[in-house]
């Protein structure tokens, strides 16, 4: 009898314990926010970067105790991420996979190749009844091709303006650096973003500040042979050479101008190029290279978010730093406007956050304040900086 | 100027193009003894010179040594790729080889991306320096990969024409039934064919690594279209044919970029394919075919 007891006590203490730690999980809920990008491919590393920021500002955020939803409850945020491949059909793909579950928006893609046509396949205007259109909130981080959010009112972007950036540097350099008068190019062809950069925002903004334009070189992705390109940039004997291209050949670039005395006064590189790959493959060559960036280690926050992205095994540049800022202002958003995060308010919910993006103005970024525009595009605080002994360092802060 | 200018993307090409004749030799070689194509072997050949990087990095080691460690690991992978893809795998279905071996193929360049992040790898320069002759230069690093390639093809025709090995090599290529009946171990054959080229791509590997002074796996999926269009081109199964097609295929790469930019450059390329397709199926040097 006093092992019945024993037993009958047990179980009912047991019974107690599920039932407090049902009711305390009934208390938190689920809030999916799905990520999408280049996971696998040539581009895999943003993808990673991207994943292990949007992962470390999740953990930051459920730490401190969730997300506060519209009905109290509180809400843990957890994040998937899928592949794309930088491809733009499987993004559309995955991004049709991710509106069919439970995630209540989609953070992505890398590739600008892919954001273009996927904003495609979203409604154009709200509340269209005539347009069939995904209406699923995406809100982009890394794919950075200008002008993008405003295909559709269901785009929003957390990505540096370049053209602002590269105005203020052209600008920059006029004032501090009147020896330099022309710019000769080299952009690489097949890649929508690079191609972009230097067609439609560096030679525009550089001929607008009055710099004599030498021409282009053009190559592609995966070339490996430059000699007719620096030939070309030798012969143009501009000032400045302005490489619109990502690390693999703008190493390749800088390396062939070595090897055939190319030396400009200035070099400037791309966006993208402003990260750890292209001091692995050429520290030495991009010595000097100076690149407007939107993240770098200069505020406790971004020192913060570097080390957390660390532990989940990505490093923050422009564009994971982005994606860590994108979380933090869904958490603003979910709290402002009330969701709930349950299945049966899932499509009040996605309209909520895409309400709740499109009424922003300004946000807080991780250098700085970031204004927002009508269009869901992101006006974001930048820094000049450039190589220097294997590191980047801030050479300029236009905001001071 | 222009003059100047075309003779200089000709001389670039045709010192790049060797290292393309390299790429194109392995393919060929193994078209040649087992009538079948390994899609893994550019993969393998930059993935010999990936382990290359690593080991130096690990045990330290002047440049040059590079191309030795890659050609040993380019015959590792060469040996793996015999047997994973080609060993076990019924020979007489024509697929089976092909879809196994563009399955290394991804599975190579996967782990290539995955081990290294898809990151640039600085890739150390054996030769540096330019020969300068005013408006006209010189690559001294592009000079040495060709003769490295040079050496290596001399190196390997002597393999096939001159020593046992090579006449099994060779007897395997035209008569599998009847060299097996003389006594020629077939498999023994086969598999020291795959470590030859294999060597033989690591060593490329390692040549282009030097020459474009990076490692990417952007180099996968370019080298193995060239090494098939030098493959057919040079005629399958004819290695003095792919020595030939390589450096015509490096030349036209640069002079149909010299005329037509390089948005245009693969079109002609694959134009060039094309009319040797058309007009000349069996490639530079085809034979006739020889009976039983």
């Amino acid at each position: 009898m006093t092992i019945l007891r024993l037993l009958a006590g047990s179980a009912v203490v047991a019974i107690a314990v599920a039932a407090t730690s049902v009711s305390a999980t009934a208390q938190e809920r689920e809030v999916k926010l799905s990520g999408f990008g280049a996971m696998s491919g040539v581009v895999r590393s943003f993808g990673v970067n991207s994943k292990a920021a949007l992962e470390a500002a999740a953990d930051e955020i459920n730490k401190a105790g969730g997300v506060k939803l519209g009905d109290g409850t509180k809400g843990k945020l957890v994040i998937d991420y899928f592949d794309d491949r930088c491809n733009a059909e499987e993004g559309i793909s995955v991004a049709r996979r991710i509106a069919s579950s439970s995630a209540l928006v989609g953070i992505g893609p890398t590739c600008s190749n892919v954001a273009e046509p996927l904003f495609g396949i979203l409604q154009k205007k709200v509340g269209d009844a005539g347009d069939s259109g995904l209406q699923f909130p995406i809100f982009t981080d890394v794919a950075i091709k200008i002008g993008l959010a405003k295909i559709s009112e269901w785009a929003f972007r957390n990505v540096p303006d370049e053209g602002a950036m590269y105005s203020s540097l052209f600008q920059w350099l006029k004032k501090t650096r009147p020896e330099l008068k022309s710019v000769f190019g080299g952009v690489e062809e097949d890649f929508a973003h690079s191609r972009a950069s230097w067609y439609a925002v560096m030679k525009e903004v550089a001929a607008k500040e009055g710099f004599e334009i030498k021409g282009e070189a053009k190559w592609l992705l995966a070339d490996t042979n430059f000699t007719n390109q620096a030939r070309e940039a030798r012969r143009a004997e501009a000032d400045i050479i302005a490489i619109s291209a990502h690390p693999f050949t703008t190493c390749g670039m800088l390396k062939e101008m070595a090897r055939q005395g190319v030396k400009p006064k200035l070099v400037i590189g791309l966006t993208s190029s402003s990260s750890l790959e292209t001091l692995q493959g050429c520290a030495g060559e991009a010595e000097a290279i100076i690149i407007p960036t939107s993240f770098a280690p200069v505020t406790p926050e971004a020192q913060a978010a570097a080390a957390n992205a660390a532990k989940f095994k990505g490093s923050l540049d422009l564009h994971s730093g982005a994606s860590y800022e994108v979380i933090k202002i869904l958490k603003d958003v979910i709290e402002s406007e009330g969701v709930v995060a349950k299945p049966d308010t899932l499509q009040a919910d996605r309209a909520k956050i895409r309400n709740g993006l499109a009424k922003l103005t300004e946000t807080k970024g991780l250098i700085g304040v970031s204004k927002r525009t009508p269009e869901g595009e992101a006006v974001k605080p930048f820094l000049f900086v450039h190589a220097k002994a294997g590191k980047w360092e801030v050479l300029h802060n236009p905001t001071n | 100027m222009l003059i100047v200018d075309l003779v200089q993307s000709i001389v670039d090409g045709l010192l790049f193009g060797a290292t393309y004749a390299l790429i194109g030799i392995g393919f060929t070689l193994v078209f040649g003894v087992m009538h079948k194509i390994n899609m893994a072997y550019a993969a393998a050949s930059v993935g010999g010179a990936y382990l290359a990087l690593r080991v130096i990095a690990l045990i330290g080691g002047p440049a040059w040594t590079s191309l030795f460690i890659a050609a040993l690991a380019g015959g590792l992978f060469g040996l793996l790729i015999y047997w994973l893809c080609f060993r076990f795998i019924p020979l007489s279905n024509p697929l089976a080889t092909l879809m196994s071996t563009v399955g290394m193929f991804l599975l190579v360049d996967e782990i290539i991306v995955h081990t290294t992040d898809g990151m640039p790898q600085n890739y150390p320069v054996v030769v540096s320096g330019i020969l300068d002759f005013g408006e006209f230069m010189i690559r001294g690093d592009l000079v040495f990969v060709f003769l490295c390639a040079l050496l290596a093809m001399v190196v390997l025709l002597y393999l096939l024409y001159r020593t046992k090995l090579g006449m099994a090599t060779r007897a395997v290529s035209q008569q599998p039934v009847a060299a097996q009946l003389v006594g020629i171990r077939l498999d023994h054959i086969n598999a020291l064919t795959f470590i030859i080229t294999g060597m033989l791509g690591g060593f490329a590997g390692a040549l282009i690594g030097s020459a474009v002074g990076l490692l990417s796996p952007l180099l996968v999926v370019p080298l193995t279209i060239k090494g098939l269009i030098v493959t057919v081109i040079g005629g399958l199964g004819s290695i003095p044919g792919a020595i030939i097609a390589g450096l015509m295929v490096g030349m036209a790469e640069n002079v149909f970029q010299y005329f037509r930019g390089v948005t245009e450059r693969d079109i002609y390329v694959m134009l060039l394919l094309f009319v040797f397709l058309v007009f000349r199926p069996g490639g530079i040097f085809s034979s006739t075919a020889k009976r039983d």
